[in-house]
């Protein structure tokens, strides 16, 4: 085997060691200036270096932070267990607690609306969802024995929820408001202009058929119309989210928040009918004087 | 009857809660299929039927579409099983995905929709996931009495 041999000539050490002599002095005698030469010299090769650096110091801090932590974590080990043991029982009592105030919060403010509005409406827990994926509904436990019908409207004191489809003599199936194949008269309560509510296949509500000339504007609430059956004037559909205007359209539309969050609706009111006078019978045409 | 009402009361109140993107699988549509292809292409209509009409009452769904698609899918089921000597777990789940599609893209025609749901939106949020979680349900229903009964007998038996 051909071994290297690393060992320089004799004229090559000399020159090397010239050399050497030369930089020490070239410090002693012009250190601000060889140190300028060598800091810019070696700017490029130092940037090109600093990446694997940081990346092993990195690398390193990490293992450090770990280490740490873990050393640290040994000693609370059991004061952590008990700790937790603690924090679960308190979570769980916590959310016994919370949910028996929510469940009386919720009563207490359907029990409120109840006697603030009319007297003629029904209460009826949700006890379900539609059985098939096409159409967003929920299913009632009150249904024909209780006066339910279908194209009753579905409300809670936020607002409304939907309006019923079908009935049994038990349970009821209500459209809500976030379907697509819902349709509930609006109006915008600043500006006046009336619609037609939609739900989208986002989940939430559009309003549909908005005069160009409209100011509506996002922020805007948007109410029940009062002109179809099923709910009276004034009840809380939404809030504007979004106006689109379509070039060349002959309406706008308006994207809705909807007032009611559909998924997390537990209890509901059914309006009956005759109950409120629609929208044709307030307006009534004038009786003929005699 | 008591399938039937377990069929409807698991998909209308459990189901909703393991939904996957909100979409839940068609319980009434694995039932059917699983009787049609086992019990015959009449027993796999009635029980369509029945079904299809159960689960419409809570349901936005009209009844009849609801219980001509799942008795066409019993019976269709019958007419398959029919055919087949021996199904094996995995011809089951891509058959089931494949009619579970099928009914899903009929659907919508059926229905009547919305425009906004179109053929395309129906396809990716609804109709596909749909299939893919019928299938696995199937294939499991399937994997789990075929593991405990001698099906193949039984079915040989009860067709003959």
């Amino acid at each position: 085997m051909r071994m290297v041999n690393f060992r320089l000539s004799y004229s090559a050490r000399r020159v090397a060691l010239a050399l050497a002599v030369i930089l020490v002095l070239g410090f002693l005698l012009l250190p601000g200036q060889l140190q300028t030469v060598f800091q810019t010299v070696g700017s490029p090769f130092g940037w090109i270096v600093s990446w694997p650096l940081q990346a092993v110091a990195g690398i390193h801090d990490r293992i450090a932070d770990v280490w740490s932590q873990y050393m640290a974590l040994q000693g609370v080990e059991e004061d952590n267990r008990q700790l937790r043991r603690e924090m679960d029982l308190l979570q769980e009592q916590n959310a016994q607690l919370r949910e028996s105030a929510a469940a009386t919060e919720r009563l207490a403010a359907l029990l409120e609306f109840k006697k603030q509005a009319l007297s003629t409406l029904v209460a009826a827990q949700v006890i379900g969802r539609d059985t098939g994926n096409w159409y967003k509904t929920i299913i009632l436990n009150k249904g024909t024995s209780d006066g339910l019908q279908s194209d009753q409207g579905v409300i809670t004191p936020a607002g409304v929820v939907g309006r019923i489809v079908k009935t049994t003599s038990s349970t009821a199936v209500v459209l809500l408001l976030t379907d697509p194949n819902n349709a509930i008269a609006g109006l915008i309560q600043r500006t006046r202009d009336e619609g037609i509510v939609e739900g989208t296949t986002h989940g939430v509500a559009r309003l549909k058929y908005i005069p160009l000339l409209s100011t509506a504007r996002p922020g805007d609430r948007v109410v029940t119309s009062g002109l179809v059956g099923g709910f009276p004037r004034g009840l809380a559909i939404g809030t504007i989210s979004r106006i689109d205007k379509e070039d060349e359209a002959l309406f706008q539309s308006a994207e809705l928040s909807p007032e009611v969050d559909p998924n997390r609706v537990e209890e509901v009111l059914v309006i009956l009918p005759s109950l409120f006078p629609t929208e044709g019978e307030r307006l009534g045409a004038p009786k003929p004087k005699s | 009857m008591a399938l039937i009402a377990a069929i409807v009361s698991i998909q209308s109140v459990l189901l909703p809660h393991v939904s996957l993107w909100g979409v839940k699988p068609d319980l009434g549509f694995v039932a059917v299929c699983l009787i049609g292809l086992f019990g015959g292409e009449l027993e796999g209509l009635l029980v369509g039927l029945a079904v299809g009409w159960a689960m419409s009452l809570f349901s936005a769904q009209d009844v009849l579409s609801a219980a001509t698609i799942k008795g066409a899918v019993g019976f269709i089921a019958g007419l398959a099983g029919r055919q087949v000597a021996y199904l094996s777990p995995a011809v089951l789940v891509v058959g089931l995905l494949a009619i579970s599609c099928l009914v899903g893209l009929i659907t919508p025609f059926a229905l009547q929709l919305n425009a906004q749901q179109n053929w395309w939106w129906a396809l990716w949020t609804i109709v596909l996931p749909q299939a893919a979680l019928d299938a696995i349900i199937g294939g499991a229903v399937y994997w789990l009495i075929s593991s405990h009964f001698r099906l193949e007998q039984w079915v040989s038996e009860y067709r003959i």
